[in-house]
């Protein structure tokens, strides 16, 4: 009986680093065309947190145009995204009050588009969850707005701290390169 | 942006996929396709035009999931008024009375009345059912320039080019009068002529 305890506990252990963990479409961390894309969204004023996030390849055209991103606290990302254009799709979130909820982004006018011409590190900024008006037969509506914190080099700090895979990959040199251009 | 709660997302869905529904039943009438000119009256006109996509909408693009959802498949809504205004906001109810429904990339023939119009502007589902609505917006400020005692006119053939971001980066009026005009001969005949008024920007 105490052993099944600890199974039910492992299993909902996996579950959750499941929820962390980027889903969709894998490559080769070290691949030298990926790309590492990121970015924060503080949801302190939504129903819920954000536990999964998806990325849409909107091209070039592909039948599985939705990759995974990695979720924690805020930050999202992914760090082998081929070269192509992307903007995010979905954020998905859990509370104990509020269920389940998922956040779609549209395909028109999203703020966080992005093209990826050449492999490098991008920072799709850091947003804000703010709610939207809706009329009375409209399903609730959110935007996103722009804010100054955290920063790049803030975010890519936190990408080290966390992700030892990204760490310990091509991307660990090419980050801390990077926070040293910030920094200059 | 839309949030949705799954337990209640479909509730609300189904009130958002009711009023796509009401589209065709409340919200004002679309502007009637024409087959035949013998039911025009005098004071009305058949418009011609059409609406293209450059690039075309891929296949699956457009994804539309549940009932009825297929009869908006490469439809553009027009919104038409008599009196102009820029649409700032999302369309409202009334936004879509007189609207034109365009299939991509093909011909509408559409009774109005013999009176200028204006296109404010346009919209298409993106995606439509499931858990999903997403609509992409096109440009409008366009002036259809019809005249008391106009049977048909040609108004041209609007071209939005969009971005992979479904931006559109540029609308253009292009002359497509002599393939607009053998369709129109071989559906109404050749004794109504078909006057070329292409639609101007409102300045």
């Amino acid at each position: 009986m105490k052993h099944r305890i600890w199974l039910v506990l492992g299993l909902i252990t996996l579950g959750l680093l499941a929820g962390c963990a980027s889903s969709g479409p894998t490559r080769d961390i070290n691949d030298p065309t990926n790309s590492l894309v990121f970015g924060y969204v503080d949801m302190a004023d939504a129903p819920t947190s954000v536990n999964s996030a998806w990325i849409t390849q909107v091209a070039p055209p592909s039948d599985t145009p939705y990759w995974g991103l990695g979720v924690s606290k805020g930050l999202f990302y992914n760090s082998y995204l081929p070269p192509g254009s992307y903007q995010l799709s979905k954020l998905g979130g859990s509370g104990f009050f509020a269920g389940q909820h998922e956040y779609s982004f549209p395909r028109q006018g999203n703020q966080t588009a992005l093209r990826i011409t050449k492999p490098g590190i991008f920072f799709l900024g850091s947003f804000k969850y703010k709610k939207a008006k809706s009329g009375m037969f409209e399903q609730g509506k959110f935007a996103i707005e722009k804010i100054n914190k955290p920063t790049e080099a803030e975010l890519l700090k936190r990408i080290l701290d966390e992700s030892s895979d990204i760490k310990d990959s091509a991307w660990g040199n090419k980050i801390r390169a990077r926070l040293a251009q910030l920094k200059s | 942006m839309i949030p949705h709660r799954l337990t209640l997302a479909r509730a609300r869905l189904a009130a958002g996929l009711l009023l796509v529904s009401m589209l065709g039943a409340c919200v004002g009438a679309a502007r009637e396709p024409m087959d035949s000119l013998s039911g025009l009256g005098g004071d009305e006109t058949v418009v011609v035009g059409r609406i293209e996509l450059v690039p075309p909408l891929r296949k699956d693009e457009q994804k539309l999931k549940g009932l009825n959802s297929g009869s908006f498949e490469n439809k553009v809504f027009l919104f038409a008024d008599e009196h102009y205004r820029v649409l700032t906001e999302e369309p409202v109810m009334a936004d879509y009375a007189g609207r034109i429904e365009a299939i991509l990339g093909k011909n509408f023939f559409v009774r109005s009345h013999s009176k200028p119009f204006f296109i404010l502007g346009g919209m298409m589902y993106l995606d439509l059912g499931g858990r999903e609505m997403n609509r992409a917006y096109f440009p409008g400020g366009l002036k259809v320039s019809l005249k008391p005692g106009d049977k048909a006119v040609y108004v041209g053939t609007v071209q939005y080019h969009r971005n992979e971001f479904f931006e559109i980066t540029k609308a253009a009026i292009v002359d497509d009068y002599d393939r607009a005009n053998t369709e129109f001969k071989k559906k109404f005949g050749a004794k109504t002529p078909l006057r070329k008024a292409l639609l101007t920007a409102v300045k």
